[in-house]
Order: C-alpha cells, then sequence, then structure tokens
C-alpha cells in the first residue's frame, strides 16, 4: 500500500466521528436510581426500570440533562429549548426492553463547532490548500458539529467459547447490565475532518472539554469514552461524497489515527485498482494494525423511532441554560490565552498545560506557592520535568522552580532531585541542602576562581578578545571543574564575560 | 347479618372503623362469595385468600390498637392482571407471562392498599388488554353477570364482572381506548376513566402509554369516589414522569347542586351508526333527569371525532408494538426450548407466547412504525389527535360535560363479533376520550327496553374536571335507580350466592 502523504496528494479523505462520553461523574443511571459503577459485581446495581421488566417506568435524570447542556454551551451549539426523547427499536438482550432511549431529529444540542490548531508534524498530513497555513505550516480547522443528543447506554455482553469476543460461535453469552442505562451523550460532527491527525486533535480537544466540565472520567482505554469515524475518499477537486465505511474498536488516540491511517490507503488501493468501497463496519486490530470486516450493511436498518410516550417533551427555560452556563468552568482555550496574556507563557507551553484540568489545577495551585515571578520557571519544569513524575506535590514543584528561579540548581540536578522527592514529602530544597548539591552564586567566592582559570588560560583569553566568543563555554567548564561542581555555571558564565569585556 | 354484596364500600369501612363487624369477617364473606360465585363467573385469575386475610387481619389489629383506619378499611377489592402485587403473579391473561411473579407493587394497587384495602385477587382481562370482551385471555372467558352466555366487555371485563356479582365491592380496571367504561356498561356498573395522568401508571404493564389510564370500578358513584380518593391522595407518583397531583376531594363534590350548569350533546354521535334504539333512548333519558336537576343541554360538535378510531389504531399498536418488544423470553417469561440461536429463541418464545389478537397489534405496530410507512400513518395519526383535542377545548368552552352512550349497544354473545375491525368500532363513543387524555365515567342506566341488559351514559369531561364528572355522574345515578338512587344492584343470579357476614 502506498503512504499516506502519497495517497492524500491524490484523494481527499472525508471523515465523520461519531463519539459517545458516559457521562460518569453523575451518581445514579439515566431513567432509574441506580448507581453508575465500573467495577461492582454484575448485576448488582440493576432495578425493574433498567431491567426492562414489565410495568416500570423511565424517569429522567435532570442531572444528565445538565450535564449535556453544558457539553453543548463548551462546544458552541445551539440549546434546543424544545426536544424530546425516541424510542429506536432493535432486538438484542443487551437492551433490555429491546428499544434503547435516544433522542429524534431535534436533539438538546444542534450545530456546534470546534476549531482545531493543527501544527507540527500533523500539519504536514493535510497537503491541500484548502486552508490558509501560517509561516510554520500551521493551520486552523474549523469543524462543524452536527448535534450532541442524549441517549442510554446498553448493557455489557461477555460471549464465551467460540471465536473470541463474537457472539457467533459462543457457547454462552453473559449480559452485564450494570451498564444498562448508564447516561450517554453522542457527539456527531459533519463531515469536516480532512485527516487522520485532525480527528485525532478533535478527539483530544473534546475529551479536553468533557474533562474541564467535569462531566465524564473520558477514559478511551475503560470505555467511558467511545469514537466511531466514518470514512471516504474522494479525488482531489470532486466534492461527491465516495462511499464510506465504518470504523469500530478504537480505543485509544493512536488508534483513532492509525486506523484512519490505515483505512484511508486501503480504500485509496482497492479505488486505483478499480474495485468497490462497499458500506460496511470494520474493526481496528491494533497488534496486526489492519482494519477487518466487522458486517456489511446492505440496507440501512429501520429502527422504527418513534416518540417515546412515556416521557414528556422537554421544554427548557433560559434559567435552566442559564444556570448551566454559570457552572462551565473556564474552558482550556481560554485558559491558554489567559496564560500566555497573564503570565507571557509560549502558546504550545499555555495549551499543553491549560489542556488537561488536572495539570492546569496543579500548575495553579504552584504557582499560588511559588509567586507569580516565578511563572516561567514553574512554566518550564511542568512542561519539561512534571509529567516523567506521578506523586509530586505544587509545593515541591515550587521550590524546585524557585531552586531554578536562583540558579541554585542546574536543570540536569533537577531531575536528581525529582526523583529523590517523588512520591515523599521531602522539600526539594531541604533535599538539596542535604545532599551538599547547592550551587554558589556568591561573587566573591566565585571570583577567585573565574580570577583563576582567566590567569592560567591565556590562549583562550586571546582568543575571545580575537572576537571567538564560543571560547567562552570552555572557560566556563574550566570554572565549574575548579568549583568542584558547587559553583553555578550561569554566574560563572556572567562574571567571565563581565571581565572579559572590561 | 347481611350479605357483603349489599354494603357500599363506605359502609364496609364505617362497619369496620365502628366495630360491627370485622375486616376479616368481610374478607371471609368476599372470599366466601368468590368461591360461590366464580365457577360461573369467571372473573378471577388468582385469589389472593393469604394476602386479603393478612389484610384483613392487619386492618382489625391497627384498629385494636386504636389507630385511625383508612377510608378504604376492610374493602374487599380486585386488582386487573396487568397491575404488579407482589405475592401474586401479572399474567396480562397471556401465556408469555403465566408464571410471571410481580417483583414490585403498583402505585395503584399500593395506594389502595394503603387506604385499607382488602386485595381479593387478580381479574381477567383481554390479553395485554387487546380487546374489548375478555374474549382474547388466553386462560378463559369470563362471563357477564347479568346473562352468562353474553360477554362482560373488556378489557377489564374481568373487573367490571366481579363487582357486578358482587364478589368484589371496587376493582381496578385500565382504560386505553374504553377498557373501563365500556365493559362497566355492558355488566351494569359504574366505571371511571379518570384524565390521563391523575393515576400512576407505575407496575401497570404498559399497553399505549400515552392512552392507558387506571380507573375504579363500584357500584356506586360514592365508592368510585371514595376508590378516586384513594388512588390520588400522595400526590404525583415520582415513579411516573406523566403523573400529575390532583388536589381534590372526590367526595366532597358528589352532591355539588348542577343547577344553571351546562350538559353537551354531540347529535352526530347520537345518530351513529351502530348505536341501538334502547342505548339512544336511555342516554336520552338520562339528559332529560338532568335537565329536571336543572341543567341546561346544549348541543355541540366533534367535527373530527369520525377520525377517532382510525387515529387511535394507528397510535395504540405503535405504542403497544414498542412496548411488547420486551417480551423475548430472554430474562423471564415465556421461553422456547431447544433452539439454536439467539433470533429463533426469540421469535419462536413471542410466536408461541402471544396470542393471535397481541400478534396482530404488535405485527401492525411494527409496519406502522417503519420507515416509509410512519410519514402516511403515524405523523397523520398524531395530527388528528391535535385537531380532536382542539375540537374538545372548543366544546367545552360551551358546557361542562359531554353526555353521551358508554357502548352502542348491550353485551354480545361470546363468538358473536368474530370479526376484529367489527370489535373495535364497539369503542366508538370511549376511544376519542383517551386520545385526549381527558376523563369519562359510565354510569348504569338500569336495563335496556329491548335486551333487558344493562344500559349506561357515559359523560366525558375537560382534563382534570374528573371531580365534576363525579357530580353529573351523582346526578344521574340519583334520578335512575329504582332504589332512591344509592346505585346498581348486583346481578340478581349472584346476589346472595354466599358472602354473608358471619
Amino acid at each position: 500500500m502506498k503512504k499516506l502523504a502519497e495517497v492524500l496528494r491524490d484523494w481527499e479523505a472525508v471523515i465523520g466521528l461519531e463519539v459517545h462520553t458516559e457521562l460518569t461523574t453523575l451518581e445514579t443511571k439515566m431513567f432509574c436510581n441506580c448507581r453508575l459503577s465500573h467495577d461492582d459485581e454484575p448485576n448488582t446495581n440493576v432495578c425493574p426500570v433498567c431491567l426492562g421488566m414489565p410495568g416500570a417506568l423511565p424517569v429522567p435524570n435532570e442531572k444528565a440533562i445538565e450535564s449535556i447542556v453544558m457539553a453543548g454551551l463548551a462546544t458552541n451549539c445551539e440549546i434546543m429549548r424544545h426536544s424530546m426523547f425516541y424510542r429506536k427499536h432493535y432486538f438484542y438482550p443487551d437492551m433490555a426492553k429491546n428499544f434503547q432511549t435516544t433522542q429524534g431529529p431535534v436533539a438538546f444540542c444542534m450545530h456546534g463547532h470546534l476549531d482545531l490548531e493543527v501544527s507540527g508534524a500533523g500539519a504536514k498530513e493535510r497537503p491541500d490548500d484548502t486552508v490558509e497555513k501560517d509561516a510554520d505550516g500551521g493551520y486552523v480547522a474549523p469543524i462543524r458539529i452536527l448535534r450532541i443528543h442524549m441517549e442510554e447506554d446498553a448493557a455489557k455482553m461477555v460471549h464465551v467459547g467460540g471465536e473470541e469476543g463474537r457472539i457467533t460461535a459462543a457457547t454462552e453469552s453473559l449480559i452485564d447490565y450494570n451498564r444498562c442505562g448508564t447516561p450517554l451523550i453522542e457527539l456527531v460532527t459533519e463531515p469536516d475532518l480532512r485527516t487522520p491527525e485532525e480527528a485525532r486533535l478533535f478527539m483530544e480537544k473534546l475529551r479536553q472539554t468533557f474533562l474541564t466540565l467535569g462531566i465524564s472520567d473520558c477514559s478511551l482505554e475503560s470505555g467511558s469514552m467511545r469514537c466511531d469515524g466514518n470514512i471516504s475518499l474522494r479525488r482531489r477537486g470532486t466534492t461527491e461524497f465516495g462511499t464510506k465505511t465504518e470504523m469500530k474498536n478504537i480505543n485509544s488516540f493512536k488508534s483513532l489515527h492509525d486506523a484512519l491511517e490505515y483505512e484511508i490507503c486501503r480504500q485509496a488501493e482497492v479505488l486505483e485498482e478499480g474495485g468497490i468501497v462497499y458500506q460496511e463496519t470494520r474493526h481496528w486490530e491494533p497488534s496486526r494494525r489492519r482494519t477487518v470486516v466487522m458486517r456489511v450493511k446492505e440496507t440501512a436498518d429501520d429502527y422504527r423511532l418513534f416518540p417515546d410516550p412515556d416521557l414528556a417533551p422537554f421544554d427548557l427555560t433560559d434559567e435552566f441554560i442559564d444556570r448551566c452556563r454559570a457552572r462551565i468552568p473556564e474552558l482550556p482555550d481560554a485558559k491558554r490565552d489567559r496564560y500566555m496574556s497573564d503570565f507571557g507563557l509560549k502558546r504550545a507551553d499555555a495549551a499543553q498545560l491549560a489542556g488537561d484540568p488536572a495539570v492546569a489545577a496543579f500548575f495553579e495551585e504552584t504557582l499560588s506557592v511559588a509567586g507569580e515571578k516565578d511563572v516561567e520557571t514553574v512554566a518550564k519544569v511542568m512542561v519539561n520535568l512534571v509529567p516523567s513524575y506521578d506523586a509530586l506535590t505544587p509545593a515541591q514543584v515550587a521550590s524546585l522552580s524557585a531552586l531554578l528561579a536562583e540558579d541554585a540548581i542546574t536543570f540536569a540536578q533537577a531531575r536528581e532531585v525529582l526523583d529523590a522527592v517523588n512520591g515523599t514529602s521531602e522539600d526539594p530544597a531541604a533535599y538539596v541542602d542535604a545532599h551538599g548539591m547547592r550551587q554558589s552564586t556568591d561573587e566573591g567566592a566565585l571570583g577567585a576562581i573565574v580570577d583563576e582559570v582567566l590567569a592560567r588560560c591565556t590562549d583562550q583569553v586571546q582568543q575571545y578578545r580575537d572576537g571567538n566568543k564560543k571560547v567562552l563555554g570552555f572557560l566556563v567548564g574550566q570554572c565549574m571543574k575548579a568549583a568542584k561542581g558547587s559553583g553555578n555555571p550561569k554566574a560563572f558564565n556572567k562574571m567571565l564575560a563581565e571581565r572579559l569585556e572590561s | 347479618m347481611a350479605n357483603f354484596d349489599q354494603l357500599s364500600a363506605r359502609e364496609i369501612a364505617a362497619g369496620v372503623a365502628n366495630g360491627d363487624f370485622t375486616a376479616t369477617e368481610v374478607a371471609r364473606a368476599a372470599l366466601d362469595a368468590v368461591e360461590a360465585r366464580d365457577g360461573e363467573v369467571k372473573a378471577f385469575l388468582q385469589v389472593s385468600a393469604d394476602l386479603a386475610l393478612a389484610a384483613a387481619e392487619a386492618t382489625d389489629k391497627a384498629r385494636a390498637a386504636g389507630e385511625k383506619l383508612g377510608p378504604l378499611a376492610g374493602v374487599p377489592v380486585a386488582f386487573k392482571d396487568n397491575m404488579h402485587l407482589v405475592g401474586t403473579r401479572t399474567t396480562c391473561a397471556s401465556r408469555m407471562l403465566e408464571n410471571y411473579e410481580s417483583t414490585f407493587t403498583a402505585t395503584c394497587v399500593q395506594r389502595m392498599l394503603d387506604a385499607g384495602a382488602t386485595p381479593v385477587g387478580k381479574t381477567n382481562m383481554d390479553e395485554f388488554a387487546f380487546g374489548s370482551s375478555t374474549e382474547s385471555s388466553a386462560f378463559h372467558p369470563t362471563a357477564n353477570p347479568w346473562d352468562t352466555g353474553r360477554v362482560p366487555g373488556g378489557s377489564s371485563g374481568g373487573s367490571a364482572a366481579a363487582v357486578a356479582a358482587g364478589e368484589v365491592t371496587v376493582s381496578l380496571g385500565s382504560d386505553t381506548g374504553g377498557s373501563i367504561r365500556q365493559p362497566a356498561s355492558l355488566c351494569g356498573v359504574v366505571g371511571m376513566k379518570p384524565t390521563y395522568g391523575a393515576v400512576s401508571r407505575y407496575g401497570v404493564v404498559a399497553f399505549g402509554s400515552s392512552l392507558d389510564q387506571v380507573g375504579p370500578f363500584g357500584r356506586s358513584v360514592e365508592d368510585v369516589a371514595l376508590a378516586m380518593n384513594a388512588l390520588t391522595a400522595g400526590g404525583r407518583d415520582p415513579w411516573d414522569s406523566t403523573s400529575q397531583p390532583v388536589d381534590v376531594d372526590f367526595l366532597a363534590h358528589l352532591n355539588d347542586p348542577i343547577e344553571g350548569r351546562r350538559v353537551g350533546v354531540v347529535p352526530a354521535l347520537m345518530e351513529a351508526a351502530g348505536l341501538t334504539e334502547e342505548v339512544r333512548d336511555a342516554v336520552n333519558a338520562a339528559g332529560r333527569a338532568l335537565q329536571d336537576q336543572g341543567a341546561e343541554l346544549v348541543e355541540v360538535d366533534l367535527p373530527n371525532i369520525a377520525s377517532a378510531i382510525a387515529a387511535y389504531y394507528v397510535i395504540a399498536p405503535c405504542e403497544a408494538f414498542s412496548n411488547l418488544a420486551r417480551f423475548d423470553g430472554v430474562r423471564y417469561g415465556y421461553q422456547e426450548q431447544g433452539c439454536a440461536t439467539l433470533a429463533e429463541q426469540t421469535s419462536l418464545s413471542r410466536a408461541h407466547g402471544f396470542g393471535e389478537e397481541a400478534k396482530r397489534r404488535q405485527m401492525l405496530g411494527a409496519y406502522l412504525l417503519s420507515s416509509g410507512t410512519y410519514d402516511t400513518y403515524y405523523y397523520p395519526a398524531q395530527q388528528v389527535r391535535t385537531l380532536i383535542t382542539a375540537d374538545y377545548a372548543r366544546a367545552y368552552e360551551q358546557c361542562d360535560v359531554i353526555l353521551m352512550p358508554a357502548a352502542p349497544r348491550t353485551a354480545f354473545k361470546f363468538g358473536e363479533m368474530s370479526d376484529p375491525t367489527q370489535m373495535y368500532a364497539s369503542d366508538l363513543f370511549t376511544i376519542s376520550n383517551n386520545i385526549v387524555g381527558n376523563g369519562g365515567v359510565s354510569v348504569p342506566l338500569g336495563l335496556g327496553a329491548t335486551s333487558g341488559l344493562p344500559v349506561s351514559a357515559q359523560l366525558q369531561g375537560p382534563a382534570f374536571a374528573d371531580a365534576t364528572l363525579l357530580t353529573f355522574a351523582r346526578a344521574i345515578e340519583r334520578s335512575n335507580s329504582a332504589d332512591g338512587g344509592s346505585g346498581a344492584p348486583v346481578a340478581p343470579s349472584f346476589a346472595g350466592k354466599g358472602g354473608e357476614l358471619a
């Protein structure tokens, strides 16, 4: 198969995503009072409602409606004042009632958009000139969101025996109804994505947004956030859509990117050999790095959708929507902009810190300890060092940042210090002192060393004065050696330069 | 001492409270009457003697302890077998649920028990409430106590017959298209379908969720008012999101004067095809009786009512198809043994678990909801619903209640109506009220001049004017009964058979 870059020169990929997110931070299910759980004993959080027993009736969880309205507001959707639940019918034991309660043509949230900033290597995936690229090759891709609707999750089925994980040859199929009725929001994009990287970035941005809203733990791994990708190809310059395939079993950002990349290349090969792309559902196999056919859709499924007569239509009031709006915390983009304007951080650093609400909270707590004067150092530490550790406290990071800011240790030493204090309550400053790592910046003590080195290295001094400024590094090294590592290289640098220039 | 079948609900509750007799004595009398009468009537699918005696004993103990007794203390009550009562099976008169044990108690049943009622048993019905004669019960037909060669009407035929035969004092039925009012008419008892939302549907196996409503049968308007008080006590049911609070004392308005109030008559309905002369004459006589008490008769028009049956037979089967989808034999209910695949098990369980009419309605619903057909039928049916709702709203600007027949004719013989559409047409006068959601009550007018069988009038009212309906119903009762207006008699062949208060 051809490589992606080559394929995308001739073909345009048209990608749309369907993203299911379980509202895991709620306490109870969508239509009953059963507790939400991921790892309780199977079939312990069930009741007549979520088991679909005769005579049971659904009562909507108002908190779930708040969550979806917040999701809609955060993704620039129009919040529909009037919408309702529908029943979607299919016979399968994972849905106890044999219909799923979902929404119809009008969802709670309609017609939103997210703007993706694509930069670096990822931006190179898009060769066309339909987007305006900046000097570094980066661009902004506006991605329209068709809708976000509310629905209930199905039960989890485990097929035992036969072909692994498939019902076809299973000897037994086990059903865990704990998941049945979990509040689920489904976001559907317009087919506006053009590269696997854009799809990956969209999912990442959506995850950051939902995490910030606090409506879900958004775990692709555990399945609380699930993504299906629809993809078709068309010749560059044409506007008609090709036949699409649907990609399932995508449980990481990398899988999403790689599955789409594979599928684009596969479809291109089929089409270039004069073949036909069939409308089908394909399963991504990460270990073998390929997609395989799950089932062919010859006719559209008839789900017999109609308005759920057990649930009155919703008429959301302005007060309700305002209340939801007021509960939305600062979103990643706004936070990034604030970090740039308030703290003068670089865009990439600010974006990285603002993206994950846990990281941003850590950063801001660290700042509150460290004070804003060291913000640049704190940001540097947060971006470059902290991600490698799992058990640091904001106080430790603040202390370490202060050491770096006053040149008491080098960046290399900082790693050594963090290795030692991670997971303990030890203060990095105390550790540095206890281990004699603190570097002197005392001009009196260091001055003697500088003078001794200048006196000894007359050749290098001459070279410097002749214009070879690079030789300064050598002189700093000599000073460090003479100080046996306890002198601060920046201080030496400064003092050497002063003396040589005078 | 007297036979319990000569006592009203109020008299029984008062007698128990005063110590004239015990609840246990009443319960034994009722069980004795069932024993003596039901071999012929076959109103019951189960007799819950243990539950009845336990409830009666609890009532007697409460009295002995000096506690205040409920308004239905010791009153023998029967429940249609689509209502859950823990300790009984809830079969819906279907093989599908032949052995289904209630897993929780329906709100309507619980409220009757909370008022002190004694649960005598579960009554026969058309399978899943599909029918107007109780002939589609999978287990056995029920006889009309006034002529055991005839049907009691349906679908709540067992509940109507049990009251008419004096086996219980009060019973509950459910009315989706007339299933309380029509059998009440055929059995000569009072039967009320309250406004949609007035009584909780939680724990009542759904037929048409937007149409179903639970209501009481009694031999007098006062008994029905007592039951309505019990059913609405405690406000709206948090387990049924379509339920509404009803804050009115139904007993308090029974004898409100009707002088100067207006009773609507729809001339077109009084000329409807299929309406027998004896029924028309009796209803006209009821109108004159209301005039005699000072009410004014006014002609009103319901121009779209002719479309009600058509709209109903679109909406009801669609909802039935959806509600009955859960009966797949996987978790409970009839399960076909020895099937090789899930699909085979599901289809054969449904093919053999459901009777003909249940299958007919579900097939019809599945067809009507399928894509391409939905727009042709379901959507226009809902538009018709809006039109008829507007018709009624206009009519009620001119009158307080509307008087019309409850059923076009008196009880028919078993097997007489073999064409399903002919059977559907017998709901001519009742169906429009379910379409709109308003309340209606069937009031006995004595025996028909030609047939010698019970004939009834129906009163319909605006939404949540159910207490007003009972005011007018009581006015008819007051004028019509030969015994001074205390209510309808027990069917003569059964009165006094067993049931002596020992």
